[in-house]
């Protein structure tokens, strides 16, 4: 999905080497420009999406630095509020919160990351090497079919799954002898990191999975009756031809990742950790803010802790893709 | 691809600056429409708005996440008021979310004529931007709220500069409220009808259950993260409860002291772990949703349900039981006590007599002096039997000799599920509700049937919870502003009182429970409790000294 437009984008006529380019002047630029006018538009309406929901919105970011009085009206508000300077962030490191909520945040975001990330790239070389195709097919659509689910229900399943009345995970390894008393699963701070992961790794596993199966597709079928004369042994293909071939995609979306490992999730974490006994494995910046800011009307608040995240999240992508650029398959 | 960077710059600034004239454009708009509205409604003093003699509009936002208003004109009751009264309301949701819903109809200056909402501090909030209209010179020439609630309650109702916003639902001057224990009928029978007195009583009856009927919920506190069926249990470690726990604070004195280290709270905490740690609470307590509750309750697996308000549950699954076997059911018990405290002294639950909640009119509104008139009637004896038991002539028709008391017509009792299932829906659409009025209809109506066709509820109120629940009128209204410093603690103490309570439960033992405690009081107390107990304190004695005035 990311790779085409990309290949597109490098110039057709000139050959390019990377990294260089070779004409940057202003009048070749226009005429290429005008040229292309058909594939330029095709852009705009991409852009007016991020102008309009999220350049604009960014203006709202001045709550952060003043007592926003809502009943002042949109506009008006930020015009006539008084400002505060930095009140709101100090208010915010200072709070007993603080050290919690940024652990949970960064544990939680790291194991999405560790494990959520890698996983549909397992299942689609695993799919990959199916031949059945009826059986391919089938598994590819049970497996994304949970992504269209919204949180609420797939929660809802998860609670009365695991729930000690009736559910059916405790009724299942007690009849297998292995507890005697069922297990409390979702009140217990110790399995909720695994319980939220694994949920996590469930719904989206398959729908991850599409755009490695689609790079996969492109690879050149003549590489692979290359390596098989050679005698290179089907896992050996697998490591030596189907992974390097899929690594810039691979790399794009660990950059995209890491941009976002800040949002450790949100509505997952605030289905699936209602049992305040959790708080303490639970809160995340995200919840952090609802609870306190939204609920509560303290938008000003809700606002200082929100832009903190963004520029460390801006500071996180700038420094995967510095990092992902020596080996040439950076975003910018 | 750098070339075609350095074309969107330009463009990307270009649209910037057009789409933020516009938006300032937009923002200037608004202004004078919020002038424009402020000052209606005062040319119409002179002479009174009869009901149903013009057609009202007006539109209504229910300000509750889980609240949607039943769609008006469809049932029987609202299409009668609909026809003959002329008043036609158009529903705004909340769609889940109702802080932020309101929140956006406020930035927006969208507010709807009329919203149902909590007493307190969006009020509050409301009412200091300039949004609400006072109903001080409506009183008199709408007299029903004055004549079912009383000068008193209207006192307290009142905003800090003097003047009446809110108009309450449910508000009553007589004990209401449905809090307290229902035990299954059947378990209890079989198990020889123990005596269920004492919180000793209560646990010893609880193990017996759970060693006899391994798939039953000994002890069922609904949805625990509420409090629920837990701050029942606390109150039967102290006399004179008054709505204690979810004020997060108990009084002492003349003072609002902390929670944590109220003695009865503490006990009532180590009995609660106790019974959870035995597995006589269910364990899923703090993690189950309503309808993991709901099945439970109507098939008949719970031994004993406490909650707020257990009865519309319990009445539901009576019926539902004792349909297919007649010694299946539900009743309930007097509250339990600690050994040694008097039993007449403990109350689960608590009314106020400003009842639940209130309903008030924004500047917004076209005529508001028309639509106070509409809830004049609404909340009068005869827009409540509408409400309550259908349109004239259906299941009651013409009033008894005192002009208000409806005459029940047969139908109410042969056609008692049809109207049931009116109520499922008119239920929701009552606002304005009439406390007095409608217990008092419903109590003297049904003492003149025989046991067997008496409803459920209505009997276990009349014989017990009506005499269990406590008057906290004087501590309504005790937060504060969300804004404000007080209220940043409030947030906090809140938080930690939630965490604490949840972990006091999952405790290992007593000692444990106390450390988490003493733990949760050390948090708060670095966290500003003081403070907050300070300015609640001062609330509370507030409302005492304006109850003394002026009742």
């Amino acid at each position: 999905m990311a790779q085409l437009p990309l290949g597109k984008g490098s110039n057709k006529q000139q050959p390019v080497k990377p990294g260089k380019h070779p004409d940057r002047s202003g009048r070749n630029g226009l005429v290429r420009f005008v040229k292309q006018l058909d594939i330029q538009l095709m852009v705009l309406p991409a852009m007016l999406l991020i102008l309009v929901f999220s350049y604009i919105p960014m203006y709202g970011l001045i709550m952060g630095f003043q007592d926003y009085n809502i009943f002042l009206g949109g506009f008006r508000g930020f015009f006539e509020s008084p400002w505060v300077g930095l009140k709101h962030f100090e208010m915010f490191f200072d709070s007993p919160e603080f050290v919690r909520v940024m652990r949970n945040t960064i544990v939680i975001s790291l194991l999405k990351l560790f494990i959520g990330f890698p996983a549909p790239i397992l299942l689609a070389l695993m799919l990959n090497e199916v031949r059945n195709m009826v059986f391919k097919r089938f598994v590819q659509t049970i497996s994304y079919l949970p992504h269209f689910l919204s949180w609420v229900i797939v929660a809802g399943f998860v609670m009365s799954m695991l729930s000690t009345d009736n559910g059916s995970v405790n009724i299942m390894i007690q009849k297998l002898n292995l507890i005697e008393e069922p297990i409390n699963f979702l009140s217990i701070p110790e399995y909720f990191w695994g319980i939220l992961v694994t949920t996590g790794v469930w719904k989206e596993i398959g729908f991850g999975s599409i755009v490695y199966l689609a790079a996969i597709a492109n690879i050149d079928p003549h590489l692979y009756e290359a390596a098989s004369m050679d005698g290179a042994s089907k896992f050996k293909q697998m490591f030596l031809i189907t992974l390097p071939s899929i690594m810039p995609v691979v790399i794009i979306f660990m950059i995209l990742a890491i941009g976002n490992l800040l949002s450790a999730g949100f509505e997952d974490i605030l289905l699936l950790g209602v049992n305040p006994v959790l708080r303490d494995v639970s809160d995340v910046i995200d919840t952090y803010v609802y609870r306190v800011g939204i609920q509560n009307s303290r938008y000003s608040y809700a606002t200082a802790v929100g832009l903190f995240k963004a520029v460390i999240s801006v500071g996180l992508l700038t420094m995967a893709n510095y990092i992902a650029r020596r080996s040439g398959n950076s975003l910018w | 691809m750098k070339m075609r960077k350095k074309f969107i710059t330009p463009i990307v600034s270009a649209v910037m600056a057009v789409s933020l004239l516009a938006g300032c454009s937009g923002g200037n708009n608004n202004a004078p429409q919020n002038t424009g509205s402020t000052n209606s409604g005062s040319e119409t003093v002179s002479q009174k708005f009869e009901l149903g003699a013009q057609p009202l509009d007006f539109s209504f936002y229910g300000h509750y996440d889980w609240y949607t208003m039943p769609p008006w004109g469809e049932d029987a009751s609202s299409k009668w008021i609909k026809e003959n009264k002329q008043v036609n309301i158009k529903a705004i949701h909340s769609g889940g979310s109702a802080a932020q819903k309101l929140n956006t109809m406020i930035a927006t200056n969208d507010l709807p004529d009329v919203i149902w909402m909590e007493r307190g501090s969006d009020v509050e909030k409301l009412r200091q931007a300039g949004m609400l209209v006072s109903y001080d010179e409506y009183l008199d020439k709408y007299p029903n709220l004055k004549k079912w609630l009383g000068d008193a309650g209207i006192n307290m109702l009142r905003s800090e500069d003097g003047k009446l916003y809110q108009f309450p639902n449910w508000y009553t001057s007589q004990p209401n409220g449905n809090a307290g224990y229902v035990v299954n009928k059947k378990i209890y029978e079989e198990l020889g009808s123990p005596k269920l007195e004492t919180t000793d009583d209560l646990y010893e009856y609880l193990k017996q259950v759970k060693a006899k009927y391994p798939n039953v919920t000994p002890f069922e506190p609904h949805l625990a993260k509420d409090g629920q069926g837990l701050d029942v249990l606390y109150s039967a470690f102290k006399e004179d409860n008054q709505k204690f726990p979810p004020m997060r604070a108990v009084p002492n004195g003349s003072e609002l002291t902390s929670i944590f280290t109220d003695s009865a709270f503490r006990e009532s905490m180590q009995y609660t772990a106790k019974l959870f740690r035995e597995r006589l609470i269910t364990q899923d307590a703090m993690t189950q949703t309503l309808d993991q509750v709901t099945e439970k309750v109507m098939t008949g697996n719970v031994a004993v349900f406490a909650a707020a308000s257990p009865t519309d549950m319990a009445m539901q699954a009576h019926a539902e039981l004792t349909a297919k076997d007649k010694d299946a059911g539900y009743f309930m018990i007097w509250p339990v006590h600690k050994e040694g405290l008097d039993k007449n002294k403990i109350f689960p639950g608590t009314y106020t007599q400003l009842g639940w909640n209130v309903m008030v009119i924004t500047k917004k509104a076209k005529d508001p002096e028309a639509i106070f008139a509409f809830m004049d009637w609404y909340t009068s004896p005869e827009g409540q039997s509408v409400l309550m038991w259908g349109p004239p002539g259906l299941y009651w028709d013409g009033v008894e000799e005192d002009g208000f008391t409806p005459k029940f017509t047969e139908k109410y009792v042969t056609e008692a599920d049809e109207l049931a299932k009116l109520q499922g829906t008119t239920i929701n659409m009552n606002w304005l509700g009439n406390t007095v009025f409608v217990d008092g209809t419903k109590a003297k109506y049904e003492s003149t049937l025989p046991e067997e066709q008496r409803n459920w509820s209505t009997r276990w109120q009349n014989e017990i919870t009506w005499k269990t629940q406590s008057d906290a009128t004087e501590f309504i209204n005790l937060d504060p502003m969300p804004e404000s410093e007080e209220g940043i603690i409030r947030q906090r103490i809140e938080d930690i009182f939630l965490e604490a309570r949840a972990k006091a439960l999952f405790a290992k033992s007593d000692e444990e429970v106390l450390s988490i405690l003493d733990q949760a009081q050390k948090d708060a107390e670095s966290a500003g409790y003081d403070k907050l107990l300070k300015f609640k304190t001062e609330k509370w004695q507030g409302n005492l000294s304006k109850m003394a005035g002026n009742s």
